[in-house]
């Protein structure tokens, strides 16, 4: 095992983790955790977020998938995570396009070009 | 000498904007490949879900053992560039499905005796085995499975004859990996050369200030008394600045 590679964690609605984990991406440890969350309609912000804390800390994990609808509800944890590694990849899901003028990465990059960066 | 400094700086950033100008491209292209991958795969999951049922491709049909097929190794570069490359474990699948070709045909008649093991098994526990050497054959294939479901394809968690839109949107959920793999080693690429620019942006700012102080200290002294020159300094060197960007 010393030679692995590093996980892709996803947290999304039902689909979008189902899809991943057939593409493949799906592990329980030894603990028996999962490196995916299936959201649904009465799973809690605390939830999502603790997890998405728990895959943050995790070593093993490289890159966290997350569906752009949750990023929002968990947006403060998403900004606040300023190291490359996990990085962390918002992508649309089934009823929430992709909108680029939301996504974390691409605001901090549109930051550049606002009148507060040049003073 | 100052002033072609100021030139050479103003060039750095202007390849350096350059260069974040296109990683930003090359993302939303990637960006938008990566979206119509997975609405794709949504599609061919959603029409094997109308040819086997709403409820049998759902996270109820998740394995409880899971091993990942893709892993990521994360390498960085000397010049701070991080790249994840995603490796499949293409040999162990192969091993599995010719292992399932043979597994296939005794799927049946094993699946039956299942039942009556873990009975015979919890009385051979009871009584020591040399009686049980005969019962042993089916134990060891059902251990045998056992190890080997973690490795499992997830194609065969939703059935052994499974529809062909889903084994499209596993392709489709296999390359939207690898290309979410690439997005993002591009976004740390992006906010690494976002960091370099504002650094070489601000050193430009601060050292056109120490260059204009030290001017304004030996020039004539009518331009360092006078607001009036200052004011249209001040405002010539932000717009160099932005010419520059």
């Amino acid at each position: 095992m010393a030679g692995r590679g590093k996980l892709i964690a996803v947290i999304g609605d039902e689909d979008t983790c189902t899809g991943f984990l057939l593409g493949g991406i799906g592990e329980l440890n030894k603990n028996r955790k999962p490196n995916f969350l299936v959201v649904e309609k009465d799973t809690s912000i605390t939830e999502i977020e603790e997890t998405f804390k728990s895959f943050l800390a995790r070593s093993d994990i490289a890159i966290i998938l997350i569906n752009q609808f949750i990023a929002e509800m968990i947006r403060h944890a998403i900004d606040a995570h300023m190291q490359s590694i996990p990085a962390v990849l918002e992508i649309p899901s089934k009823e929430h396009p992709y909108d680029a003028s939301k996504d974390s990465i691409l605001r901090r990059a549109k930051g550049m070009f606002s009148a507060e960066d040049f003073r | 000498m100052g002033v072609s400094e100021g030139e050479e700086s103003c060039l750095l950033l202007d390849e350096k904007l350059l260069h974040f100008m296109d990683q930003l491209e090359l993302l939303e292209k990637k960006r938008t490949s990566l979206n119509s991958l997975i609405e794709q795969g949504w599609f061919s999951m959603t029409k094997a879900r109308y040819s086997m049922g709403n409820k049998l491709v759902s996270a109820l049909q998740y394995a409880n053992e899971m091993d990942p097929l893709v892993c990521v190794h994360v390498r960085t570069l000397d010049s701070g560039e991080v790249v994840f490359c995603t490796e499949k474990s293409a040999h162990k699948c192969s091993e599995e499905s010719t292992k399932d070709h043979t597994c296939v045909e005794n799927v049946g008649p094993q699946e039956e005796g299942i039942r009556h093991r873990k009975k015979k098994k919890n009385i051979t526990e009871k009584k020591p085995g040399e009686d049980a050497s005969g019962e042993r054959s089916p134990d060891d294939n059902v251990v045998r499975k056992g190890d080997r479901d973690p490795l499992q394809d997830p194609l065969k968690w939703f059935g052994i004859l499974v529809p062909q839109p889903l084994k499209q949107a596993q392709s489709s959920f296999k390359q939207a990996i690898e290309l979410s793999a690439e997005i993002a080693a591009l976004q740390i690429a992006v906010l690494n050369t976002q960091e370099e620019l504002k650094n070489s942006l601000t050193n430009k700012v601060t050292s056109g200030e120490e260059f204009k102080g030290s001017a304004g200290e030996g020039g004539d002294p009518k331009e360092s008394t006078g607001s009036k020159q200052e004011d249209t300094k001040g405002p010539s060197l932000i717009g160099s600045t932005d010419n520059g960007v």
